[in-house]
């Protein structure tokens, strides 16, 4: 039936989605951190406009699936936390992207 | 496709940081400055000093002024490499056309119309680079800037003005501008103090 081919048609590609980069301020994120090989906490918030604990919260789900690594660097004496994109972070950002353009292909045209 | 253009934009954001404090302007208009009192004094040494001066010590300003402000954030080393590798390329035509001009004029063979226009083709070179930063980092009013400093060379052949003062007086618009940027940095973002995250949590 036509309803069930579409139903499949889409299923796979929805299965293929990566939930944790699911959500808009994750994948906010996940962009930032795309563009540059680190940042601190403070930029992110600027960037971004999250608070401190919206913005920790966001990084530890992220850190948990292994997509950051939260470092501690010193910025000439002063120790500040930075955030990087693991290889992982970065090929699954790749793959959801991938992935969201071809659900959004296979959606029936108007 | 949508997220391209997001990605891109991002791009563009995190770069106009690097120029949200108005403190490579300062350096521009200062160095442009130091020309200026170059060509007035003849001290030929002045805008290097200035520029080494200046550019080593915006870091210093930077760390104390802006990443406690915004934040820090440093691009990836190939993308480090591409930037120089632009600037690199740049600089390397422009030391060519002065090389070429510095011979054309050292073996007494220069054609009249560069030694008539020589400040046009000078200020020409200096804007053409300040133009590629304002493409580069998409900062537009760079474009302003590049068209002050020809305009001292233009103000020089066709109305008479010293050219050193075309230099000094661009150099010191620029320069004004910038610290009116970082005045207005400074009270748009107040020092942030970083909280603690994760085992540093109390």
């Amino acid at each position: 039936m036509r309803t069930d081919n579409n139903g499949e048609r889409l299923q796979e590609p929805i299965a293929k989605i990566d939930k944790v980069i699911h959500e808009p301020s994750r994948y906010t994120l996940m962009a930032y951190l795309n563009v540059v090989e680190v940042a601190d906490f403070l930029f992110l918030i600027r960037q971004t406009g999250m608070t401190w604990g919206n913005l920790s919260a966001h990084l530890s789900r992220l850190e948990a699936a292994g997509y950051v690594v939260i470092e501690k660097e010193f910025l000439g004496k002063k120790p500040h936390t930075v955030v990087r994109l693991t290889d992982e972070g970065r090929n699954a950002f790749q793959e959801y992207r991938g992935n969201m353009k071809k659900l959004l292909d296979s959606l029936p045209a108007r | 496709m949508v997220s391209d253009v997001n990605l891109k934009e991002i791009q563009r954001r995190v770069y106009l940081t690097f120029f949200q404090d108005g403190l490579w302007d300062i350096f521009l208009g200062l160095f442009i400055l130091g020309w200026g009192l170059s060509i007035l004094t003849g001290a030929v040494y002045l805008p290097g000093i200035i520029f080494m001066g200046i550019y080593f010590a915006i870091w210093g300003v930077k760390k104390r002024l802006t990443y406690p402000r915004i934040g820090y954030v440093r691009f990836s080393a190939a993308n480090r490499r591409k930037v120089t590798t632009r600037f690199v390329v740049a600089g390397t035509v422009v030391l060519l056309l002065g090389v070429m001009a510095a011979l054309l004029w050292g073996i007494g063979r220069r054609p009249q119309w560069l030694a008539d226009y020589f400040p046009l083709i000078f200020n020409g070179m200096l804007a053409a680079i300040v133009c590629f930063v304002a493409y580069w980092a998409r900062v537009n009013r760079f474009y302003l800037y590049a068209m002050l400093i020809f305009l001292g060379a233009v103000f020089y052949l066709w109305l008479g003005i010293p050219w050193g003062f075309g230099f000094i007086g661009a150099g010191s618009i620029i320069a004004l501008i910038g610290l009116g940027i970082l005045i207005g940095f400074l009270r748009k973002y107040p020092k942030v103090v970083e909280e603690p995250y994760g085992e540093d949590r109390q």
